[in-house]
């Protein structure tokens, strides 16, 4: 995968913001895979690419339930390295490499969101002095100094992001037969709609809202054998 | 008290409302959401007198944690009762016994409700050949609740103070509890087998036999072994074997 | 049923309470062991609000909590115990021997309290406390939501 420069900076930019928004700021769902996903398409000049891996990582995504202080894997950056990935290699292929890249940098983008979480515990707990003293300098400048460690994060985890996608391609692609490269594909479409279910069953409970999830399974199955 | 209504209280509140956007952004175990709730509520206590404004900013800056977009409702009605002349303990007590509630009414609204609900909807839509409309609609849609649940809350809190548990009781608070659950339930619900049928479609008759197969044995594992399989580790597992199928079947 | 979940937790009534393990547990009533909360209006009326309507919330002193006891345990639907910190948990199963285990779920960091997990924060005094618990018959574990792993008392105390 070779990309322009100003495309590699863009979706280095782009995956920033969308690391950023998970936590920091401002949460306005720029993260979901959906939205990432779709956005680094159109960087990309690929937005089919782009719908096809944020689904799939959107589905992955309702296997987390940000409640707390849970750990959980980033899918944002993960979706906006998927799509590079999947981009620089048409179909299904695409679709299954994409994935599997995608699944990687996710399980970086978890694993440095608790590292910078004890990074900014350590840095709370060593100014709590000045925290205590009651000045709002000492505040503002701990709290700007998480936001940009955060930037910083997302911006690292996108650039390895961007790395894995420049290698999958000479190392994983070339040798994948044709059949290799629809299993990939199947075995992540297929933990991706099982982590949705999974997830979602877990949201809906035993209560009546099973019945509801029971009638939405039956619509959407209506409506997709209609639709063939 | 005066003085913290009118245009400096609105601009004050404006500031506050700004800085909530940001309110995760030094988020750690020690204090999780605490650095950035002071630095929100800061702006509410600048009328505060000298001796008071100090501590003021302090307390704001202690453990806390909540659902982010209505973490204002406890800035708001922090900073009031601070404005109001309640005992340092009082306001501790407050903000502790806001944290959890304020957290799990977030989580049902919000994290279980109206984010599942529309990302399902917009999954199906999609599907259905939306495309990237879908995807803008969902940004915009999300985003008018998002912005109106952290405005609400700042607001209610400000207004309310220590009497903040009559803000929460507001009709629209219990509809909403009430509607999206089953909503959420129902949209994903239905987005499961659209977009199944849109992933596979390129997919030959053998694969998506494949594809059947293993989503069902991983749906299995993920319900009777959660506690030890995630999505993640179970989707990267079987990808390794795949891949490693990939290879070696010609 | 019976309680299916006992847990310590500083927050009370949360988002992992109430979405992570009250969803999957379809539980139908909480108790909320706690000497103040019990005695306050304003806090039981906080707290009610972060649960659904159909979820019943059971406020309740350590004493009150003890004569009670049973009634919860018999009750048909699937109920989960809060208590918000070791004291209490210990001062339970002092008086309920019916208490065979405890999730820590969240203790958060105060003074004098060293970070034991990411989510459980404890004194010198209030480990021992829970090795004692445990050193008493009571499984004591640590776990924030039911897809984490349950952390035995022996790795975190």
């Amino acid at each position: 995968m070779i990309l322009p420069v100003e495309v590699l900076l863009a979706l280095v930019v782009w995956g920033t913001f969308v690391g950023v928004d998970l936590v920091s700021l401002p949460q306005m769902m720029i993260a979901r895979p959906l939205v990432a996903g779709t956005v680094a398409g159109a960087i990309l000049g690929d937005i089919p690419t782009g719908l096809k891996l944020g689904i799939v990582f959107e589905l992955l995504q309702y296997d987390i339930l940000p409640v707390g202080a849970v750990r959980y894997p980033e899918y944002g950056p993960a979706t906006v390295a998927a799509v590079a990935t999947a981009h620089a290699s048409a179909g299904v292929l695409g679709l299954g490499l994409g994935a599997l890249v995608g699944l990687v940098t996710g399980l970086t983008g978890g694993l440095t969101i608790n590292l910078l979480r004890r990074i900014n515990s350590r840095i709370v707990h060593a100014a709590a002095a000045q925290l205590e003293s009651g000045d709002p300098g000492a505040l503002v400048r701990v709290h700007v100094g998480g936001l940009l460690r955060d930037a910083v994060r997302a911006a690292l985890v996108t650039m390895v992001g961007l790395v894995l996608a420049w290698l999958a391609r000479p190392l994983l692609a070339n040798a994948l037969t044709v059949r290799g490269a629809v299993i990939l594909a199947v075995a992540a479409v297929a933990t991706a709609l099982a982590a949705g279910a999974a997830g979602t069953l877990r949201l809906v409970g035993r209560g009546p809202n099973l019945a509801w999830f029971a009638a939405g399974l039956g619509g959407g199955l209506v409506a997709t054998l209609w639709l063939r | 008290m005066a003085a913290v209504n009118g245009a400096r209280g609105k601009g004050a509140l404006a500031r506050a409302l700004l800085r909530l956007f940001a309110v995760q952004g030094s988020y750690n175990y020690e204090r999780m959401l605490g650095v950035g709730v002071g630095v929100a509520e800061e702006p509410l206590l600048r009328d505060l007198d000298a001796t008071r404004y100090g501590p003021a900013v302090a307390r704001g800056g202690h453990f806390f944690n909540a659902h982010p977009y209505l973490a204002g409702l406890a800035i708001g009605a922090a900073a009031r009762a601070e404005h109001d002349g309640a005992s340092p303990d009082q306001i501790e007590r407050l903000r502790e016994a806001l944290c959890g509630p304020l957290g799990s009414l977030g989580d049902r609204l919000v994290w279980a409700g109206w984010l599942p609900f529309l990302s399902g909807l917009t999954m199906a839509a999609i599907a259905l050949g939306a495309g990237w409309i879908a995807v803008a609609a969902f940004l915009c849609v999300y985003n008018i609740g998002h912005v109106a649940l952290r405005w609400w809350a700042l607001k209610a809190g400000w207004t309310h103070g220590t009497r903040v548990s009559v803000a929460l009781h507001h009709p629209m608070l219990q509809k909403a509890g009430a509607v999206l659950g089953p909503a959420m339930a129902f949209a994903v619900g239905a987005a499961l087998p659209l977009t199944a049928a849109f992933l596979s479609g390129p997919f030959d008759a053998w694969a998506r036999i494949a594809l059947a197969i293993v989503a069902a044995l991983s749906f299995i594992l993920l319900r009777l072994r959660g506690d030890r399989v995630n999505g993640l580790r179970l989707s990267l597992a079987v990808a390794a074997l795949a891949l490693v199928a990939g290879v070696l079947w010609p | 049923m019976t309680l299916a979940l006992y847990r310590i937790d500083d927050r009370l009534i949360h988002g992992q309470v109430v979405v992570g393990w009250g969803q999957p547990l379809n539980c139908s009533f909480i108790v909320l062991v706690d000497d103040e909360v019990s005695s306050s209006d304003w806090e039981q009326d906080l707290y009610r609000m972060g649960v659904s309507p159909q979820i019943e919330v059971i406020f309740a002193s350590v004493e009150q909590a003890a004569a009670q006891f049973s009634d919860w345990e018999a009750d048909a639907r699937v109920g989960i115990l809060l208590v918000g910190d070791v004291e209490t948990a210990v001062a339970l199963a002092a008086r309920v021997p019916q208490v065979k285990r405890f999730n820590v779920g969240g203790v958060h960091h105060r003074a004098g309290r060293t970070e034991r997990l990411r989510f459980v924060y404890l004194t010198d005094e209030e480990a021992s406390k829970l090795r004692e618990l445990a050193a008493r018959g009571v499984e004591v574990t640590a776990q924030d939501v039911p897809t984490a792993r349950a952390v035995p008392i022996g790795e975190f105390t």
